[in-house]
């Protein structure tokens, strides 16, 4: 059951990442057209491109932690012995949640006070809290995608302390 | 002391292998906290404003470009044209795999896709006809570097955000140092070539050169599409990228038609994995470079090297050292938009070009993309050719040597960075 849910949570990340990227680029293009070619536009475009993207950005922080592509330097870890590697990578793995704590925090209450204040965003009839919403809920699952994978590098450290 | 706070947290963090974007944001996280009366609320809030920085915009748009020619037949195209261009010579494959990377650089903004779209096709051709692996290897890592100097590029676009600086003069400026450093990189395979007596191939028919020209002439028109709209004023940079985006889309579908519809999900999906993974080390890096401004830092650092009385070129060659150093540990748009900000004013004070300083800056992260621990042009070549990173490291630092004095020669002359944008901008200010 478990399973399921994450294989769906899976594709919606992936299908999300590629129809906002396919949405910001159709809309500045098209922006591009209709003002030289028609001399027209929409006002909305930018805001929602931006937005757009911040969403793309906030999702691909999970993905990339999922299929391990956030950039680190393994100068250290490389060259410890496993048992060290292993302590080594469970107080990264700590920092990183820190991290994410920290920022569910800030952007929580952020998002709470656009709640309260209630306002639209510039150009989209959107309230804008609905807009950065996404904010701390891409946080929080940054730290679960954090968590499996830090998790999976244990179960597989261990399995190869068994074999041997 | 705060500033001592922020960097042993932020190497502690990188030390232990933290991602490299979580170690700069839970280092200023940590700095503001403590020391200065900023609010987490604040912070949250401009992480989510760096997507909105206009300039940055473009980032998106590129990699899709770069990864449709990628993914297509594009780069294919343009490696056969550079073949049968170069390919008699003596080494001629090995400066086909250079000129291919010149080539690609000019339709990509980014040094590791550059690599990876010529390593992956010629590092295995090379090998095939009589190169060792290492050599094939090395060459390209290095001549890969020319994706950020060749525009478009990413770098450029990261410093132009972070310094206001026009991102279209920075394209231009970056034209003419990217010819000089492949031609210096061409005359070194020649002379290594020569020595080594390497392999050269039959001289292709010009039915043939013409043949390779015509198909990879809609991949090579990209960057006409790209500077030419931004200096007719039809679009800023950032529209620039989108058009091209589509440009991509369009030769690769219905011109080339090599890809197919069931890989075009694939390639936005990878696009925007890299995308999102690059800004979230750019978000990171602004929250970054906003604790050193709230700090200080950069006013401190620029008032104490302007009482060291350094002339520019002390300066420069101070610059260039710092910027070789911080390359070789962080990852090139990162190092820009922590030490741009802070180099900027005292280059002006000394009556250096914020554009010339923009092209020194690229070509010192070319070279930081190829040294040792963090190069992600090394990483990706190991990648592609199937070589440990050791034996990576070790075939491509023959050729630092050629980075690093055509670094020193754009770092001396600022001409070579700036006679095309001036040249371009002059009729137009005539006119106005």
């Amino acid at each position: 059951m478990r399973m399921r849910w994450d294989g769906i949570l899976d594709r919606a990340e992936e299908a999300f990442l590629a129809l906002s990227l396919a949405f910001m680029t159709i809309v500045t293009f098209v922006q591009v057209v209709l003002r030289y070619v028609f001399d027209t536009g929409f006002v909305w475009h930018l805001e929602a491109t931006t937005y757009a993207f911040g969403w793309l950005v906030l999702v691909g922080m999970s993905y990339g932690a999922r299929t391990n592509t956030h950039i680190a330097v393994d100068l250290l870890s490389t060259r410890l012995k496993p048992r060290a590697a292993r302590a080594v990578g469970a107080v990264a793995l700590l920092a990183s949640l820190a991290y994410c704590a920290l920022m569910i925090y800030g952007s929580g209450v952020f998002v709470d006070r656009l709640m309260t204040l209630g306002n639209d965003a510039r150009d989209i009839p959107l309230p804008r809290w609905l807009l950065t919403g996404i904010m701390p809920i891409a946080f929080a699952l940054l730290g679960v995608r954090l968590l499996q994978a830090g998790w999976r590098m244990f179960a597989a450290a261990q399995d190869r302390g068994a074999a041997r | 002391m705060s500033a001592l706070f922020l960097v042993v947290v932020l190497f502690a963090c990188l030390l232990l292998g933290v991602p490299v974007a979580i170690s700069l944001g839970l280092a200023s996280i940590g700095t503001m906290v403590f020391f200065a009366d900023q609010s987490l609320v604040s912070l949250a809030q401009r992480f989510f404003a760096t997507m909105q920085v206009y300039p940055l915009l473009a980032i998106p748009f590129f990699v899709l470009a770069g990864t449709l020619m990628t993914t297509g037949g594009t780069a294919r195209r343009m490696i056969a044209f550079a073949d049968a261009l170069v390919g008699h010579f003596r080494g001629g494959l090995a400066m086909a795999a250079l000129l291919a990377c010149a080539f690609f650089a000019a339709v990509s903004g980014s040094s590791p896709a550059t690599v990876v779209a010529v390593g992956s096709i010629m590092i295995a051709g090379m090998a095939s006809s009589g190169y060792t692996r290492a050599f094939a290897a090395g060459l390209i890592c290095n001549s890969g570097t020319l994706g950020i100097l060749i525009p478009p590029s990413i770098v450029m676009v990261v410093y132009g955000a972070v310094t206001e600086t026009s991102v279209g003069d920075l394209f231009l400026a970056g034209i003419l140092p990217g010819a000089l450093l492949t031609l210096v990189l061409l005359a070194s395979v020649a002379v290594v070539a020569r020595r080594q007596g390497m392999p050269r191939q039959p001289r292709a028919t010009l039915r043939k050169l013409l043949r390779t020209g015509r198909e990879a002439f809609f991949g090579l028109a990209l960057v006409v599409v790209i500077l030419g709209g931004i200096y007719l004023g039809a679009y800023t940079p950032t529209e620039a990228a989108a058009v091209s985006a589509v440009y991509a889309f369009v030769i690769s579908v219905f011109v080339y038609r090599d890809i197919r519809l069931v890989d075009i999900a694939r390639v936005f999906k990878e696009s925007a994995a890299t995308t999102a993974m690059l800004m979230f080390i750019i978000a990171n890096a602004y929250l970054f470079a906003f604790v050193l401004t709230t700090e200080q830092i950069p006013q401190m650092a620029s008032a104490w090297i302007a009482d060291q009385g350094l002339p520019p070129w002390g300066f420069l060659l101070a610059l260039n050292l710092l910027m070789l150093l911080a390359g070789s540990f962080m990852e090139p748009t990162s190092v820009i938009l922590i030490l741009a900000p802070i180099m900027l004013p005292i280059a002006v004070e000394l009556g250096i070009d914020p554009i010339h300083l923009g092209i020194i800056m690229t070509v010192n992260m070319e070279v930081g993309l190829v040294t040792p621990p963090v190069g992600l042009n090394l990483f990706v070549t190991a990648g592609v050719a199937e070589l440990p990173m050791t034996a990576v490291i070790r075939a491509a630092a023959p050729w630092l040597l050629v980075l690093v004095s055509v670094l020193i020669v754009i770092t001396y002359v600022p001409q070579i960075s700036l006679i095309v944008p001036e040249w371009v901008r002059a009729p137009t200010a005539a006119l106005s």
